[in-house]
């Protein structure tokens, strides 16, 4: 590596458990838990009162219920949590440019270049924790070191509201007391075969020569943990690297033959697009489709659109778009459909006077995604599959 | 031609007809009036190809008869300028020489035989009405129509004459406003859209209250309304109106009587922390008492109560604030009513002796 580079990962703790007890005093010291508060969803964010109970975020629902019976559930109001996402990003441009959302409450930023303006990583790393509680009233744990792999390890340390720094060259010694389950990808079932080889901290694996680790984990894996445990992760800050957008592509072991064969697939691509729209509560304003012929010519195509997360809209702008960008000439070896520019999904829909309620659609979408939660997401399909038209209207243009 | 009249009633006939001349039109001769000089007066005539506006000034002494076209811009503006109770107009040669006041002002004007013809409209669908109840019903429907030019809005008033019966509707899809008269001796039947603008055009021309009678008569593509010496004509939609009568609900659950002023200002303290991306409020309709809060998750809360007079069920429904505030602002009456039921059903509010109003409610949150 050329410079040292100073890197900081920033968590917020707790997240929209902590934005809830912010905006319900009542809630103030009292086991928090956001999600699961339906049947069959999981647990996005337990308040650290809840967390003593064994409570965490995936769990499911039913499992939080049992170990915090007297838990308060919420249901996630993500408007709420992208309002104060976007104004902790705003702290964060205080001090750098290179900052690399890796969710709505965790990011990375590269503060190499801004020491001269406000000082060391740790300088840095108070000032922002404490930009962070005046903007939003909570608190944010910091994680200050040469790469991104250690200043993650260091901000989870000493959560809630924690500063961690682990100067340039010490990172061995920070990581070896650790446990093999902090590198970043060991699983439960890595985790074990290190156990059974008799390596519980990372300093068991830093002692081990890369001979030993690859004979216990295969080459790739072996090169990949020895590097870690050292401390090096050369991986840079990348800027911009939050979703913008969500799709799903397909490739054809037979090329397509038929507009009745094309739009049937966009359809099950905007299914599949469209739940991840509603899973992550955003909307689309843009469509794109993609589309390759067997001499691997490939078109893209894209449209905006009114805020939508609805999969029969997503269709119905892709069709369109297929329309333009295809002649309809037998064979189609590829297509996608992407929703781009995504924005927070709005909590309410104004009605309509005319026509089709968007109210009744948008209850069959959230039946279809409850029926998909409880078997799977093949259980069930929007129907119209080989026609021009689907139960809620023809396809535009059909 | 060469004419001496009053510069006040000169203004005001320039004024009428000078509302329909375009600001920006690819034929820039539609920038002026025609003025029309016979042996009794004036008739003055505009057009910017889509409507119409005449109108005819007596009171004039003619000397010499003629044709003339006028920039429209410079002619009101000049004539509003000048302080003289009376002014000289004299044209030769398509230049127009004005002297009032000791001043002399020539106006250049263009060929009025290159001026687009005056419509005759052939009609007997006829209806007539106070004037100022017109501008009473165009104020109470006009709000509600579609503003943006997409496709499928409509950007014009129904006026459905049926059974005796004049109804002006507009709706953007989400809202919808009613207002009717009863018009005893109609024998005829219409039902066309009339564009927003023509409307803006002639309720400009109405004074507030007026008890002067106003004719509407319609033709197969045109509609006319006189009002005293003027005539403005219009190009109506071609386009289909939805279906009003089924929207509008004809019983509810639940019914709230509140005084209009309490609703305003409660209307307007919530809508400020209303959140940018979803314009909307909650009313919760309890035991007497109606709570009207709103939620930024930006910005914070709002949180209203007040006394009402309650029938029913009671219950909780979200508006947008503002599609119930522009009603308000036409509303005439002290006390509203509020009729609903579920809260994705359209909910009514009764504005007026004549005035409905129905407003599709925010659902899903």
């Amino acid at each position: 590596m050329a410079t040292a580079r100073t890197i900081l990962h920033a968590d917020m703790d707790a997240f929209y458990a902590a934005i809830e007890q912010r905006d319900h005093p009542e809630l103030r010291g009292k086991p928090v838990i956001v999600g699961g508060d339906q049947p069959r969803t999981v647990v996005s964010t337990a308040s650290y009162e809840a967390r003593r109970f064994g409570v965490h975020s995936a769990m499911p629902g039913v499992q939080a219920r049992r170990l915090c019976p007297h838990g308060i559930f919420l249901p996630p109001r993500m408007d709420a949590y992208v309002a104060v996402s976007q104004q902790i990003r705003q702290v964060f441009e205080l001090f750098t440019d290179q900052i690399e959302p890796l969710s709505l409450d965790e990011a990375f930023l590269d503060v190499t270049g801004s020491q001269a303006l406000f000082g060391d990583g740790e300088a840095i790393a108070q000032r922002l924790k404490a930009e962070v509680l005046a903007a939003t009233r909570l608190t944010v744990s910091v994680g200050v070191a040469s790469s991104k792999y250690v200043a993650k390890v260091a901000s989870d340390l000493r959560k809630p509201d924690g500063l961690v720094v682990v100067p340039p060259g010490q990172e061995r010694e920070f990581l070896a007391p650790l446990p093999v389950a902090r590198l970043w990808g060991a699983g439960p079932k890595t985790q074990q075969v290190l156990q059974r080889a008799r390596l519980a901290k990372i300093g068991d694996i830093q002692q081990q020569p890369l001979a030993e680790l690859t004979r216990v984990l295969g080459e790739h894996m072996a090169v990949h943990f020895h590097t870690l445990a050292r401390g090096e992760d050369p991986r840079a800050v990348e800027p911009e690297r939050q979703a913008k957008s969500i799709g799903h592509e397909l490739t054809f072991a037979q090329d397509l033959q038929t507009r009745d064969e094309v739009e049937a697939i966009l359809l099950q691509l905007a299914e599949a697009v469209g739940r991840r729209l509603r899973q992550a509560g955003v909307s689309a304003t843009t469509v794109r489709l993609k589309l390759r012929l067997p001499d691997f010519t490939t078109t893209l195509r894209q449209q905006k659109v009114a805020p939508t997360q609805d999969d029969l809209e997503l269709h119905r702008t892709a069709v369109r778009l297929c329309r333009q960008a295809w002649s309809g000439r037998p064979g189609v070896r590829l297509l996608g459909v992407t929703a781009a520019e995504l924005v927070p999904a709005a909590t309410g829909r104004q009605g309509e006077l005319f026509g089709e309620p968007p109210d009744k659609h948008t209850r069959v979408l959230a039946a279809m995604d409850a029926i998909r939660d409880r078997f799977g997401e093949k259980a069930i399909r929007h129907g119209g599959q080989r026609r021009t038209s689907t139960p809620f209207g023809p396809i535009e243009g059909a | 031609m060469k004419i001496l009249c009053d510069r006040t009633q000169l203004q005001e006939a320039v004024g009428v007809v000078s509302s329909v001349v375009p600001t920006k039109s690819p034929k820039p001769i539609l920038h002026n009036l025609l003025l029309r000089v016979d042996d009794e007066g004036i008739t003055l005539f505009a057009t910017d190809l889509e409507m119409a506006a005449k109108t005819r000034l007596d009171a004039v002494k003619v000397s010499r008869k003629g044709l003339l076209l006028l920039p429209a811009r410079e002619a009101s503006a000049l004539l509003r300028e000048l302080s003289d109770p009376t002014v000289t107009m004299d044209s030769t040669d398509q230049r127009c020489r004005i002297e009032s006041g000791g001043g002399s002002f020539v106006l250049l004007g263009e060929d009025p035989s290159q001026f687009p013809e005056e419509i005759k409209l052939v009609s007997n669908k006829r209806v007539e009405l106070p004037a100022g109840r017109l501008l009473r019903m165009i104020q109470e429907s006009a709000f509600a129509a579609a503003r943006e030019e997409t496709r499928y809005a409509i950007n014009g008033v129904l006026f459905d004459l049926a059974a005796g019966c004049l109804r002006l509707v507009a709706t953007d899809g989400r809202r919808l406003a009613l207002s009717y008269q009863n018009i005893d001796a109609a024998q005829a039947e219409f039902k066309v859209v009339v564009p927003l603008r023509a409307l803006t055009t002639l309720s400009r021309a109405i004074p507030e209250g007026s008890k002067d009678p106003l004719q509407i008569a319609v033709g197969d593509k045109q509609i006319e309304f006189t009002f005293g010496k003027t005539q403005l004509i219009s190009q109506l939609l071609e386009c289909r109106f939805p279906d009003y009568e089924g929207v509008v609900p004809k019983a509810a659950d639940t019914s709230v009587e509140i005084q209009k002023a309490v609703l305003e200002s409660a209307l307007r303290k919530t809508a400020i922390l209303c959140s940018d991306d979803l314009r909307m409020v909650k009313f919760e309709v309890g035991d007497q008492a109606l709570r009207i809060t709103a939620e930024s998750s930006a910005r914070g809360r709002a949180d209203v109560s007040v006394d009402v007079n309650v029938k029913g069920a009671g219950g909780s429904i979200n508006f947008n604030p503002d599609y119930i505030l522009e009603a308000l602002r036409v509303c005439q009456l002290d006390q509203v009513r509020l009729d609903m039921s579920d809260d994705s059903m359209p909910a009514k509010f009764t504005l007026g002796e004549s005035f409905t109003y129905v407003v599709m409610p925010i659902s899903g949150t």
